[in-house]
This record gives structure tokens, sequence and C-alpha cells, in this order.
């Protein structure tokens, strides 16, 4: 039988691991769905929610920019998707008390005519950009 | 005078324990982070091959684009070298090794007309380069015990700059690997421009089992890929840093105990067999005196 097996992974950990039967995502070229037998391809992962769906539920992800590849997995029959992502995150582990709070101490840190160069504010950017996506996954 | 010996004796055996304690509590500390830190290298696998995978995918797809990210430059004007260390000593020959091998690294590019642009990471580098007469252009530290990817990428961001302009034409790496709990080995790599993990040309067939797709095309895709791949690079060679570092330690501090006890054994003989001569002196005396006083009668 057709299956998937979805792996989600950061530099610091294996986020998720498991069968699934479709995966769901945004690339700079538009949304796409993964489903088992798909074909091989490779691709971005614009910064959004990534979803899993699961013979028991849907899980969530909230990835911050990153890639993904969908290849033949090990066992014949089984299609492999991989989200790599240097940030990511379930949905359900988003405190958002600390992301509204981030957002804030950014946007002030931001607005303040301070003597920034370009690299800090671009790394304030991000970070801001980081908390924005979490509270809105977070709200779904 | 025999009991002042002694004294001095006991002073000392105070002060190799009292050393003891702190080479056994750092033995200890690093023990338990060995342990730690290899299970950050075993969390960061899957990222690191995913990460190789997709390369190979995208450079058996388009060879053309590859080249330019992947091949290796005839002729190297400026390179940069970056070297890993700790920014702890007290850890054996961990830090040594990798500098000494970065020196040759650098002398052996001056040696062939290349000029050497350094990077280090850990607070041992800079003073060890400096007193060589070598300037390091930017030190990263405060993160080698336990090095974060925000970290790696911070690294990254600053070599790959100078490798986007044009500047330089290949970056090289020193750095410790971790083969095992029992071997750590120095090694040296090309970070840029990025290098298969197997052979390409071997892998090319294998990994194309039919027609991948790529969204967006290859060449916008394999440009945005070799940053994250750095990255990713850097930060498994900090991961085995770390845990090449407290290995180390482990071992150099465990040595050091041991030693503080057989110093500590041969201090305390020492001390007894004084204290045990000077006694005999006493009653010697003792009974010389007593004798003298008695046939005096």
């Amino acid at each position: 039988m057709a299956s998937l097996r979805v792996e989600i992974v950061t530099p610091e950990s294996a986020l998720w691991t498991g069968d699934a039967t479709g995966l769901m995502a945004r690339s700079s070229e538009g949304q796409f769905t993964i489903l088992p037998q798909h074909t091989a391809t490779v691709g971005d992962v614009v910064p959004g929610v990534v979803r899993v769906a699961t013979s028991s539920g849907e899980v969530a992800f909230c990835v911050h920019g990153g890639y993904f590849q969908v290849g033949p997995g090990e066992e014949p029959g089984v299609t492999r998707a991989t989200v790599l992502a240097g940030i990511a995150e379930r949905v359900g582990d988003i405190d958002v008390a600390r992301a509204s709070r981030a957002k804030e101490t950014l946007e002030a840190q931001l607005a303040s005519p301070g003597d920034l160069d370009d690299l800090s504010r671009a790394q304030l950017t991000g970070a801001l950009a980081r908390a924005e996506l979490r509270l809105r996954a977070a709200q779904h | 005078m025999a009991g002042g010996q002694e004294r001095i004796l006991r002073r000392r055996i105070k002060s190799v324990q009292a050393t003891r304690k702190i080479t056994k509590a750092m033995e200890l500390i690093a023990a338990s982070q060995i342990a730690r830190s290899q299970a950050r290298i075993a969390a960061n696998r899957p990222y690191r091959e995913g990460m190789q995978r997709i390369i190979r995918e995208a450079a058996s797809a388009d060879p053309a684009a590859a080249r330019k990210m992947l091949a290796t430059p005839e002729k190297v004007d400026v390179a940069i070298v970056l070297v890993i260390v700790g920014d702890r000593g007290l850890s054996g020959p961990y830090n040594s090794s990798a500098l000494r091998a970065g020196d040759r690294l650098v002398h052996m590019l001056q040696h062939q007309g290349t000029r050497v642009r350094l990077f280090t990471v850990g607070k041992k580098a800079p003073a060890f380069f400096r007193f060589r007469g070598l300037d390091v252009e930017q030190s990263f530290t405060g993160f080698a015990d336990r090095p974060t990817f925000a970290d790696a990428r911070a690294v990254a961001a600053a070599l790959a700059a100078p490798f986007v302009a044009g500047e330089v034409q290949q970056v090289l790496l020193v750095s410790t690997r971790f083969v095992s709990a029992g071997s750590q080995v120095v090694e040296s790599e090309q970070l840029l421009p990025l290098v298969m993990p197997n052979d390409m040309e071997v892998a090319a067939p294998t990994g194309l089992k039919g027609y991948t797709e790529f969204e967006p095309e290859v060449e916008q895709l394999l440009t945005e890929l070799a940053p994250r791949a750095l990255e990713s690079e850097i930060f498994s060679a900090l991961l085995e840093g770390a845990a090449s570092f407290h290995t180390s330690q482990q071992r150099a501090m465990a040595a050091a105990t041991d030693n503080a006890d057989e110093l500590g054994q041969t201090l305390s003989r020492i001390m007894n067999r004084a204290r045990q001569d000077s006694i005999t002196t006493e009653i010697m005396e003792i009974v010389g005196g007593a004798e003298a006083l008695r046939s005096g009668k």
C-alpha cells in the first residue's frame, strides 16, 4: 500500500517523524499538497504553517522558511517527504504571551530612531516576522 | 630540622588534594557534557543528511548551474580559513592540535601565493595566531561549549558575504571531528565552493530515479541553498567540536586526578617516614640522656 513518511527536521532536532496521509505547505510558487506516490520534487518552503494530515488528525507546524524534498523512501511503496527548516515549532507549542511580548519589544526597537546598522536591523526585522507568524499560526 | 620538613610536606599534600578536588569535579562535569553533546550531534544528523540530499538532487539535475556553486576554482587568489577551537583550556591537546593544523594550512597556502583571511571560533584561537604574527580578521567566542544554530548562522553569514561578493574564491575549515568517544581527528576541509558529500559523478545516476521537479528553478534554488548548506556544515562542525572538547577535557582531567592521587600518596609516604624518623631520634635522645644520668651516679 502506498504510504507517506513525513519528516519535519530542524538543525537542533527532528521535530516530527511519522506516517501521514498528506502534507500541505506553501512554496515560493504557491500552495502545494504532497500525497503518497508524489513525484520526486525539491523546492523551498516560505514562512507559514505546514500541515501534516495523519490518520489520527492533523498536526500543524510553524515553519520559518526552509526547503522540502520528496523522493522514494527506503522501502518500496513509501514516499518520503522531508521538510528542512532553520527554525520551526509545533503550533501547539507556541507561547502566545511570549510571542506578543517579543513583537511589542521588537516593534519598539525598530521604531526608535537609534543608530542601528543594517545587520542588526535585518536581524530585528527577521525576529519580528517570526513573532508575527507565530501569533498568526496560533490563532488558527 | 625534621619537624619543619614534616610541616612543609603536610602543606604540599593539602595543596595536591585541593587540586585533585578541582580536577575531579571538572572531569565529572565534562563527562556529563559528553553525553549531551553527542545527543546533539545525533539530533542534527537528519537535518544535515536532508540538506546534503537536496544539494545532491539539485546538483545532478543541472550540472551547469551546479558547477558555479560546487566546482573547485582553478586559481585561488584569496582564501578564508576558519579554525574552530574551544573557549577554555585544560582540555589536553584539543585546542593546540587544531590550532597547529590551522597554522600549517595557513603557511601552506601562503607558500602557494594565496592571501589568507583568518576567521576563528573559540577564545583560545586569537591569542595563538597573534603570537605567531597572523592577523585574525574576525573571531567568534562564547559559544564553543554549547553552540546553537543561531551561532552557526552568524559565522556562516560572515564567511559567505566575501565569497558571494567574489572577494575570496575558497573557504576552508579546520576543526576537530568527533569520530567516536575514543577518537577525535583534526581535519581540514573545503566549505565553499560546496563539496558534494559523496562523489557527485558517482551519485548522479542513483540520485536520478526519475525526473525530479523543482520549484523554483534549480539555478535559483541552488543559489539560495548554498548559504543554508554552509550553515548546516558549520553547525555540525561546531557540534562535533564541542563534543570533542568535552571528551578531551574529561580525559585530561581524569589523568590529572590520577596524577594527583599518585603524588599525594608519594608525599604522604615521605611525610610518614619523616615523622617516624623524628620520633626515633627523640627516643634515642631520651634513652641516651637516661643512660648518661644512670652511669653518672
